[in-house]
């Protein structure tokens, strides 16, 4: 018994390393590869590089305008995501609150449209943003995240304010306490579960998004780190050192953002997918 | 407690800023974009006409539509299976082990961290220059292919690429799932005389399908719209080979003869699809979740 | 909004002379925004920008483009700018549409196949003027251990260039209607049957993983010796002198067949800069236009870029890969680029590469190209 229970660990720890090594290999390739010299990287990609040219990463970092780009994406993440998270709660709240006809309608309003792809709205929605004037704002590129998400975010909301029992909202009207300090005092906290899976889910969407900043922002001032990023591949496109330095650089910042907040990225994740 | 025309105006000011968003950022242009698929507009004109369903009626015989659909589903139903048995399998075999969960967990997730763009320009070095070193030096002749430049392939590559995007999200619904997995339950089956495969076959699988339908339905609408990852490897060539729905109605409305109209007619018809099928698949798993 | 990714850093330093010129000459603070996306993303973002109402104050444009963009009322009327004085007059000829000037030509160029000269002087060879003799300077070169063709599909429009070249040599030479009465439609790609001659033949002899070569990859990999010759435009020439400064570069023209007459270079406009109409800054925006092609600064930018001289006004010693092509032209050996709809050209492209895979053969590739020409003018 405890020889095959050893014998099955090997086994199973051996799959999960080689499944690992598959995992991991782009990245680490790309790493490896980020030091060296051009010419170095054509003629060998598996060796190591013979000296770190952190002058790849010098050139990449002061072509993609780095930190102005980093500041720009981060602007625009946390005003989509925290907009969209005070706005879901609420409404989320409310509609699961309320038992009228208009309630399942605009519920169903919400839901209805999770599954439009993305290629349909695309040009209506750049001429809806000129409309408003902001294109090129990134302030509006936040707003306009906020609108695009607000519809699944709902969803789980939704689903979990169901699972929390009324009278407590009861008790607290009876006291006198207003709908919206009700919201603010009890119900936000209680949905804390919820609103770490929409923060996590909508800056990782926000943050990697590519085509929607594409068309919206046209200065490069404004530009996101993808956007920076492209915009580099097309300049180096026959110099790979140059692309996979900045491919790392582009990547960091979720690697960081993931190796802090990791439990509760996962936890939040698997939590929000069975919540709704 | 309040009447219903007064709970009906706090729902209101509750949903209000959300719904204002939402109206205009996403409905209204969805709307819109339904509205140019009755017309001949071709993007850049300032005029354009009415023509009613002549492009919905057109896309019946276009067969490079129909081509990217038979691609999209095959794609659909591999990636389906690749990237559904991949997750449970690692999250069956992560958690039945103690030591490492934690560390192996996060590092499987850890792709789904970076966008496709970028993971997408990593795999391209790897097939393009890697693969082709490694056959070289080791003479693992098998991996000497045109990797993303073979249809036959390419489609591998595809799979390979988007699984390893995708399996660490599904990964992490299914392990939520069997940490809700009773042990008694499964320790008395042991007692009982099961082997293992009959302890996951009879009691882990009934309880974990809630988790099957969240996956698959993900899956389900998120591969139906495939992108980003053909875009990256292939840019759906040579030719057309490895064209997705998306792809098409990308290029309907970008290249060639510029048909903005006809491009949004399609990607209604993409609505539908999606719709349809993701709808059908609840039905059908809320029903057998019950049965169990 | 400009289609010159891999030029970014000469067109920010124009940019920025342009600012600063403005300053110093007419006391105008002007700050000029470069858009440069990827050239595969290009058109999608520009027409989106087109549609909202939303236009660039100048955006570049392939020349064939001009008359669809002009209808739609994208264009300015650039005839009686300064900078039209300037042009060669075989350079405003490509860009003249109903006698108006819509555009400034920024790449103007006679191009054709171009070829690694080391190795064919080592090899004793000669530029081919017949089909037959490109196949016989093949075999020597397989002979000697080179192969003898680069090849980059990637891009549609690389393997595309191979059907610019030979219907373009082909019409020209010998059935000079042909792009009339396909327009009009009765013609076919069966009468240019003729273009598989070169293009079987540069697809079986050329280097392999053609599908996974990128167009400037497939340049760096020209200049570093991996084939001898590589159908690319002289445009390629910047990549391929970064990589190898001491490659000694050579242009010949495509033989179709081995009717001498057919075997002519194209003499094209590819990129050009036009002006919107409703831009808000007008003013501003054809000082640039001009500028371009400044007396004092715009030789400087067009020798960096190694775009060829286009204007009176462009003094710098040219490439002697330019110089042996507009030989041809000076020969009387050039034709005109055909213009055809977007959709052909692009469709050309693709069917090339499913041909070059295996999944399209000439029969399929001839019918769907006569379909597609007949779509796109209907």
């Amino acid at each position: 018994m405890k020889l095959k229970q050893k014998a099955g660990n090997i086994i199973v720890y051996s799959i999960l390393i080689l499944l690992l090594i598959y995992w991991l290999f782009p990245l680490f390739i790309a790493i490896l590869n980020s030091f060296k010299t051009n010419g170095e990287l054509l003629t060998n990609v598996l060796s190591l590089p013979k000296e770190l040219q952190f002058e790849n990463y010098f050139r990449t970092f002061e072509k993609m305008n780095y930190a102005r780009s980093l500041m720009n994406t981060v602007i625009v993440a946390s005003i989509g995501v925290s907009l969209m998270i005070l706005f879901s709660a609420m409404a989320g709240w409310r509609l699961a609150r309320t038992k009228t006809k208009l309630s399942t309608f605009i519920f169903g309003l919400f839901v209805f449209s999770m599954l439009v792809p993305f290629s349909s709205i695309m040009i209506p929605l750049y001429k809806t943003m000129l409309m408003f004037n902001i294109n090129n704002s990134l302030i509006g590129l936040g707003l306009v995240y906020v609108g695009l998400g607000v519809s699944m975010a709902i969803f789980l909301y939704h689903g979990f304010v169901k699972s929390i029992p009324k009278e407590i909202e009861e008790s607290a009207l009876m006291d006198g306490c207003r709908p919206f300090q009700i919201f603010i005092y009890i119900i936000f906290p209680l949905l804390k579960p919820v609103t770490v899976t929409v923060c996590i889910t909508n800056v990782l969407w926000i943050w990697n998004d590519f085509l929607l900043p594409l068309i919206a922002l046209s200065k490069n001032e404004k530009y996101t780190l993808l956007l920076s990023t492209n915009t580099l591949f097309g300049q180096y496109s026959s110099d790979w050192s140059a692309i996979l330095s900045a491919l790392i650089l582009a990547a960091i910042p979720v690697i960081v953002f993931y190796a802090i907040f990791q439990k509760s990225i996962l936890k939040g994740i698997s939590e929000g997918a069975t919540k709704g | 407690m309040f009447s219903k025309q007064k709970e009906n105006r706090i729902l209101l000011v509750y949903v209000l800023p959300a719904l204002i968003a939402y109206l205009l950022f996403k409905l209204y242009p969805a709307i819109l974009g339904f509205y140019y698929s009755l017309t001949d507009w071709n993007g850049i004109d300032q005029s354009y006409e009415m023509i009613g369903l002549a492009n919905f009626k057109e896309i019946f015989a276009d067969v490079y539509f129909w081509k990217s659909i038979q691609f999209t589903l095959k794609y659909v139903v591999v990636i389906l299976v690749v990237s559904n048995v991949l997750a449970l399998l690692l999250a069956v075999l992560i958690e039945s082990r103690m030591k490492a969960r934690g560390l192996f967990r996060t590092l499987f997730y850890m792709p789904n961290m970076i966008s496709m763009i970028i993971g997408g320009y990593m795999w391209v070095f790897i097939f393009t220059r890697v693969i082709y070193y490694l056959a070289d030096k080791s003479g693992l002749a098998f991996l000497d292919q045109s990797w993303i430049g073979d249809p036959r392939y390419s489609f591998i590559a595809i799979i390979i690429v988007s699984s390893w995007g995708t399996v660490g999200y599904l990964m992490l619904i299914y392990m939520a799932a069997l940490q809700g997995v009773p042990l008694q339950l499964k320790e008395a089956a042991v007692l009982d005389g099961a082997n293992s495969w009959n302890v996951f076959r009879n009691v882990t699988f009934p309880m974990i399908q809630h988790a099957f339908t969240i996956c698959i339905f993900w899956s389900l609408s998120s591969a139906f719209q495939v992108f980003d990852v053909i875009y990256a490897l292939t840019g759906g060539g040579p030719g057309r080979a490895t064209q997705s729905v998306a792809m098409n109605i990308y290029e309907e409305a970008f290249k060639g003869n510029i048909r903005y109209g006809y491009a949004t007619a399609k990607s209604t018809i993409l609505f539908v699809i999606v719709f349809l099928l993701t709808l059908a698949q609840l039905k059908i798993m809320k029903r057998k979740e019950q049965e169990l | 909004m400009m289609s010159f990714p891999q030029f970014m850093d000469q067109w920010e330093t124009y940019a920025d002379q342009f600012e600063k010129k403005m300053m110093d000459e007419e006391n105008l603070k002007v700050k000029v925004n470069l858009e440069m996306p990827s050239s595969d993303q290009y058109e999608s973002i520009l027409q989106a920008r087109l549609s909202g109402n939303d236009a660039p104050d100048l955006f570049t444009l392939h020349s064939n483009n001009i008359s669809t963009y002009n209808k739609a009322g994208h264009l300015t009327d650039l005839s009686n700018e300064p900078f039209t004085e300037k042009l060669f007059e075989n350079v405003k000829k490509t860009i003249t549409h109903d006698g108006k000037i819509l555009v400034v030509p920024i790449e103007s160029q006679a191009w054709g196949v171009l070829y690694n000269k080391k190795i064919f002087n080592e090899l004793n060879l000669k530029a081919p003027e017949t089909l037959d003799e490109l196949e016989k300077i093949t075999e020597t070169l397989k002979q000697n251990g080179y192969t003898p063709f680069l090849l980059a599909y990637q891009e549609q429009w690389v393997p595309q260039l191979m059907t610019a070249l030979t219907l373009g040599g082909k019409v020209s030479g010998e059935v000079p209607d042909w792009v009339e009465r396909m327009y009009a439609g009765d013609g076919s790609y069966e009468e240019m049957r003729d273009i598989f001659g070169p293009i079987d033949l540069i697809m079986k002899n050329g280097t392999e993983r053609a599908m996974e070569l990128g167009s400037e990859l497939g340049a760096a990999d020209f200049a570093n010796g991996k084939a001898a010759m590589f159908v690319q435009g002289t445009w390629a020439s910047g990549t391929i002198m970064q990589t190898n400064p001491d490659m000694e570069l050579g242009v010949f023209p495509l033989p179709i067949n081995n009717n001498k007459a057919d075997t002519l270079v194209n003499l094209s406009t590819s990129t050009t800069l036009a002006v919107h109409p409703d831009s808000k800054v007008k003013d501003v925006a054809l000082k640039f236009a001009n500028y371009v092609l400044d007396d004092n600064d715009s030789s400087t930018l067009f020798e960096s870029t190694r775009f060829n001289p286009i204007a009176t006004i462009h003094n710098y010693e040219t490439d002697p890969w330019v110089t042996d092509a507009y030989q041809y032209v000076e020969e009387g050996r050039s034709y005109q680029d055909l213009v055809l709809p977007q959709a052909v050209t692009e469709e050309q492209g693709k069917l090339l590469q499913e041909y070059y895979v295996g999944s399209v053969t000439k029969d399929e590739f001839i019918k769907r190209m006569d379909e597609v020409f007949a779509g796109a003018v209907k």
